[in-house]
């Protein structure tokens, strides 16, 4: 469902030109949970920013669910993001005006959801996450975890096509790491949602179907999970 | 459009409520206080004019002024006029009267101020000079050995109480010499001295139309002929009216008659109230744009994690301007609550000017140019700053 062929960004002009990514070329089926993974500076990043309609590749096309979204301008990558593509950053990244709950109807209700059905789903999405009693709190009143499990609460409401997390536990102890990647991982199973993931925890790779290693710009290598497939529910259980 | 003003108004609402609450005080309250600005001092301005009008219609000239026509020095035939004209519905009174100049001596101080005769009667049906007596008596129809002077004329006997040259402080029965501009010379008894606030009446010397005609050997004849209408604003009208009735001298309004006077005092209290309008405005903007810019800037990275989840630019844009215009709403009602009390404070404690005391004109039309400007340059000022920190790329943005 997402294709990616011959991608390249390249920053700065001659000498000081940098080829963050550099000719990478990838398939991510439905319902896959897919790792990235690789050194500082490997383009890990780079490419989920262009998944994620973040950035623009200086050559190559990415096609997601049929639909080349390179040709798109601004207006309508903002639309493609809010209505296909859920984001998780490293620090979170909540509204600190806003509670738990609001963080998450924002983007519903930017959507045009109606106010009521706004509500239902942000009540069954952060009590999915396991906020369900942390609603009403605003981002200053919780831990680091709980902040990034209702920024993936705000990242799923509007059901996204691709859940792309960008080192998520990356602020995080290895408690809530580990929380917070059960949560991709139930919901991976339990709803099929496909996610790509950013992460350079070695232990972080137990958890994915796929893991795609990069270096230097390319994908060095990529190595799929003994026995898991998209959606076989017979994930490895966290360590 | 709707869905997405919701979107900006749910944000703004819990910026607002959310935010830093000092700095948003002290915004809503420059705000106010600009808010005053713009109205009180063209409500001044305004009360100026409007008490320099009245001053000229209850002092100078009544609401219309019959003239002789071109190159001729008197009106003729002047009782019929008067009887014709006060026949006419709508006219309270007509006034007829010789102005001119007249030397005016006493104990050596000779004074030459403006000299009206009039008839007393007349003259109190359409001005109200005869009502403003500090000292003594009016003139009275048969008085001709006997003046009223204005205060100012009067003055004192310390020079330096007078704003005019005056004959150093005349009272009530003290005897003047007039000389008129024919050499005729007459004493004249003192009957009474005028407090009016006018300052074209307060200077001027006032003897009976009877007695000038005697020294000058005229008879049925003036120089101008006043006319007060029941009520104002409808002087054009009564002036086709007056050359229907077959009036064929000239006639002025009240307004023909003191434009000069009044466009010099107005224009130049415009050219202040505009620098004044400026300064205020420009001070809104700056104050809105920096709360605004700080504010966005402090935010940038928040705003391109908004944009990265896909709330559209122009969401965020439209949430700055409701927080704007919030602060223009609550300080525009804070600083027309501190208006009222200064209203309040102003008629217990008039401003007193030359003409008199100067009631403040606050009309709808000056607070709805005043809100308007303001809702206008916060519209701008809180539009700019967003836009720009929002043009900004996401990724740029978050990096910070």
């Amino acid at each position: 469902m997402i294709t990616g062929r011959d991608l390249t960004r390249v920053y700065g002009m001659g000498a000081a030109e940098v080829r963050a990514l550099d000719g990478v070329s990838f398939e991510i089926q439905k319902g896959e949970f897919v790792g990235v993974t690789g050194p500082s500076g490997s383009g890990k990043s780079t490419l989920l920013h262009m998944l994620g309609l973040l950035d623009r590749p200086t050559s190559g096309t990415i096609t997601i669910d049929g639909q080349d979204v390179n040709p798109l301008d601004e207006r309508a990558r903002t639309q493609f993001r809010l209505r296909r593509l859920g984001y998780v950053f490293q620090d979170y990244a909540l509204v600190p005006e806003l509670t738990a709950w609001e963080n998450v109807y924002l983007p519903s209700m930017a959507r045009g959801m109606q106010a009521r059905e706004c509500s239902l789903v942000c009540t069954d999405i952060l009590g999915l996450v396991g906020l369900g009693d942390r609603v009403n709190h605003l981002p200053s009143q919780m831990s680091g975890g709980e902040q990034q499990r209702v920024a993936i609460a705000r990242a799923l409401v509007n059901r996204p096509a691709i859940l792309l997390a960008d080192e998520p536990c990356a602020n995080l102890d290895s408690r809530n790491s580990e929380i917070i990647l059960d949560l991709f991982q139930r919901l991976n199973r339990d709803l099929r949602q496909t996610i790509v993931m950013v992460s350079h925890e070695e232990w972080h790779t137990r958890y994915f179907h796929r893991t795609i290693f990069m270096k230097d710009g390319k994908i060095e290598t990529e190595r799929r999970a003994v026995d898991k497939s998209p959606g076989s529910g017979d994930l490895l259980s966290s360590p | 459009m709707l869905e997405d003003s919701k979107v900006a108004f749910f944000f703004a609402k819990r910026s607002i409520a959310r935010g830093n609450k000092g700095t948003l005080s002290l915004t809503i309250v420059i705000l106010g206080m600009v808010f005053v600005n713009l109205v009180f001092l063209p409500s001044i301005i305004t009360g100026v004019a409007v008490l320099f009008n009245q001053q000229s219609i209850d002092y100078s000239y009544g609401n219309l002024v019959i003239e002789p026509r071109k190159n001729e020095i008197y009106i003729s035939n002047v009782d019929e006029l008067q009887r014709k004209i006060g026949q006419i519905p709508g006219v309270n009174g007509v006034s007829p009267r010789y102005i001119t100049g007249a030397t005016v001596v006493y104990k050596g101080n000779a004074v030459t101020p403006q000299l009206y005769a009039i008839n007393p009667d007349d003259d109190q049906a359409v001005l109200k000079i005869g009502s403003r007596v500090s000292s003594g008596e009016y003139l009275g129809e048969a008085d001709t050995d006997k003046v009223v002077l204005g205060f100012r004329l009067a003055g004192n006997e310390d020079e330096t109480q007078d704003v005019i040259p005056s004959l150093g402080g005349v009272e009530v029965g003290n005897v003047v010499d007039i000389t008129f501009n024919n050499g005729v010379t007459r004493k004249y008894r003192v009957k009474g001295i005028i407090t009016s606030d006018s300052y074209d009446a307060d200077s001027a010397v006032f003897i009976t139309r009877k007695e000038y005609e005697s020294v000058f050997g005229l008879d049925n004849k003036a120089n101008q002929v006043l006319v007060r209408t029941r009520e104002t604003g409808g002087e054009e009208a009564m002036r086709i009216t007056l050359m229907s009735f077959g009036v064929q001298e000239k006639i002025w309004t009240w307004q023909e008659k003191s434009a000069n006077f009044l466009d010099q005092i107005i224009g130049s209290f415009n050219i202040i109230n505009f620098i004044g309008t400026v300064v205020s405005l420009v001070i809104a903007v700056v104050v809105i744009f920096i709360v605004i810019f700080i504010n966005t800037v402090y935010r940038r990275k928040q705003i391109g994690i908004l944009k990265a989840i896909g709330i559209d630019r122009s969401i965020i844009i439209r949430s700055y301007l409701f927080q704007a215009l919030f602060i223009f709403a609550l300080g525009t009602l804070i600083g027309a609550a501190f208006l009222i009390l200064i209203l309040q404070i102003l008629a217990l404690n008039p401003i007193v000017f030359p003409g008199g005391a100067v009631a403040p004109v606050v009309d709808a039309p000056l607070i709805a140019r005043s809100t308007l400007s303001l809702f206008v340059v916060s519209l701008i000022a809180g539009y700019i700053p967003a836009w720009m920190t929002t043009r900004e790329d996401i990724l740029s943005a978050i990096r910070g």
